[in-house]
Order: structure tokens, then C-alpha cells, then sequence
């Protein structure tokens, strides 16, 4: 199940997480550790959730992802959620979900940009 | 994987929840429904298939596609013979939940769809049929 799997890289010191069209719950759960994870083995600027690809963002999802944002700002990142889909845009907001506040951008360019002007251009190591 | 009009598919596994969105979101595209239309028709099915695991661990989702003189329309059944909901009423409601969630399954995926139907009796299970309709 290739085309289900979570992509963690790291591109100029910000970690890039892309989330597949359709994930599995288990998929979903391992998200956070995932990505706690690669920021503790390496601190980065900040994170971009990816989620261009995503068709679906049922609530469970919803959740986890803005949960992710919580964390990773706990340990002392910013994560900007970037690419929504119109159609899921509509879809999560009339079913009754947002992202807990976390910080959006169109796509991914723009998500990388806006971590640039926070963190101050450049990344720990 | 085309599904026929009308079929069934088993929810017993966390995997069944996939299928279910693949199922779903089949039918609802050939019925020619829109992206948006067909993103609301599987979220709502998704939550659905995740609550028949969730509370009752096996269920069944039934399918079908309906063609009138005034349009074509999807519906989909999700029973299960688990514990049931005691207060149906409560349940619906934003916010409720007896699982740790956030409690915007129901009330959620009625919001995204035309109709919903909810009918539980604690101890023998829950049905959920839910439907929406494309004009002509």
C-alpha cells in the first residue's frame, strides 16, 4: 500500500510531510509520532503538512492533523497546513471542523515563505 | 473497481473504512454527482463506517443507486448489531460523544447530506441511511 504511506524529507531545514489521497486509520494515528520523531532527531525551522493530495478529511482525520500542529508547536516549531482542496475546504468546514487554529497557506511554495518570514530565514541544525 | 448499483460490503476491520470511501465515492461519481457533492457523500459515509467499527466492531453498508423521473440519487445504509445509542436525541447533538471524539459524526454528516435517518435500540444496534439527490 505504496501510494497510502506518509512522505517525511527534509528540504533546507524544514520538514516536509506529505499526506497520501486516502489514508488508513492506522496511517493517520502514526502521523504525530512520526513527525515528533524526525523533529527530535533533527530540529528543523519549522514543518509543512502537505495535503494537496488529500480527497477526504473526515473528522478523525481533522483532528489528528490539527492535533499534530498542537504538538509540533509544543515542541517549539511552527507548522503551516498547506494545499486544501476547495471541495475538502467546503466539505470539512460544513461538517463541523476546523484546524484548531493552525496556520494555512494555498500550497506549499507559499507554506515555505511564510515559514521563511517567521523563523528568520535560517535553520538550527 | 466499479460498484454495481446496489451491493453490500461487510465493516469488520479498520480497512473496511477504505473501502467503504471507495465504494462510496465510486458510486457517487458515476451518478454524476460534482467533486464537491462527491467529497460531502464520502466524509459523511467515512464517519458512518468509522462509528459502525468503533461502537459495534461489525456492520454492514449497503449501497444504492437510485434513478427517477426527477433525478438520480445515492443511498447508503450502515447497520450494525452492536450496543446501540441510548439517547438518539443527545447523540445528534454537536458535541456529544461517548468516545473521546470531537462529536461531529452525526450531526456533521447529516449537515452534508439531503436526508438522514437514524434508528437505534440499545442492545440490538443502530441504522444510519442517509441519501442525496441530484436534479435533472
Amino acid at each position: 500500500m505504496s501510494e497510502a504511506e506518509v512522505s517525511i524529507i527534509r528540504v533546507q531545514g524544514t520538514l516536509m510531510v506529505t499526506l497520501p489521497a486516502d489514508p488508513d486509520d492506522p496511517t493517520v494515528n502514526s502521523l504525530q509520532e512520526r513527525v515528533l520523531e524526525a523533529l527530535e532527531r533533527r530540529p528543523a525551522r519549522g514543518v509543512v503538512l502537505d495535503i494537496s493530495a488529500v480527497d477526504t478529511l473526515d473528522s478523525f482525520f481533522a483532528r489528528m492533523i490539527a492535533e499534530t500542529c498542537q504538538m509540533v508547536a509544543l515542541m517549539g516549531s511552527p507548522t503551516v497546513v498547506a494545499g486544501m482542496r476547495p471541495s475538502v475546504a467546503i466539505t470539512t468546514t460544513q461538517l463541523g471542523m476546523s484546524l484548531g487554529g493552525a496556520t494555512t497557506a494555498l500550497d506549499v511554495e507559499r507554506a515555505l515563505l511564510l515559514l521563511e518570514r517567521q523563523g528568520g530565514g535560517r535553520a538550527r541544525r | 473497481m466499479i460498484p454495481e448499483p446496489q451491493g453490500e460490503i461487510r465493516i469488520g476491520a479498520e480497512v473496511d473504512i477504505i473501502t467503504a470511501r471507495k465504494v462510496v465515492r465510486e458510486l457517487a461519481s458515476q451518478a454524476g454527482f460534482g467533486l464537491t457533492d462527491v467529497t460531502r457523500i464520502v466524509t459523511a459515509a467515512s464517519e458512518l463506517a468509522r462509528n459502525v467499527f468503533r461502537y459495534a466492531g461489525t456492520g454492514v453498508l449497503r449501497w444504492r443507486k437510485i434513478d427517477t423521473v426527477t433525478g438520480t440519487g445515492v443511498e447508503f445504509i450502515f447497520e450494525d448489531f452492536g450496543p446501540g445509542i441510548a439517547d438518539v436525541d443527545q447523540a445528534m447533538q454537536e458535541g456529544f460523544t461517548t468516545s473521546g471524539g470531537l462529536g461531529v459524526g452525526l450531526p456533521g454528516a447529516k449537515r452534508l447530506m439531503d436526508e438522514f435517518q437514524i434508528r437505534s435500540e440499545p442492545g440490538k444496534g443502530t441504522v444510519v441511511k442517509i441519501s442525496k439527490w441530484r436534479r435533472k
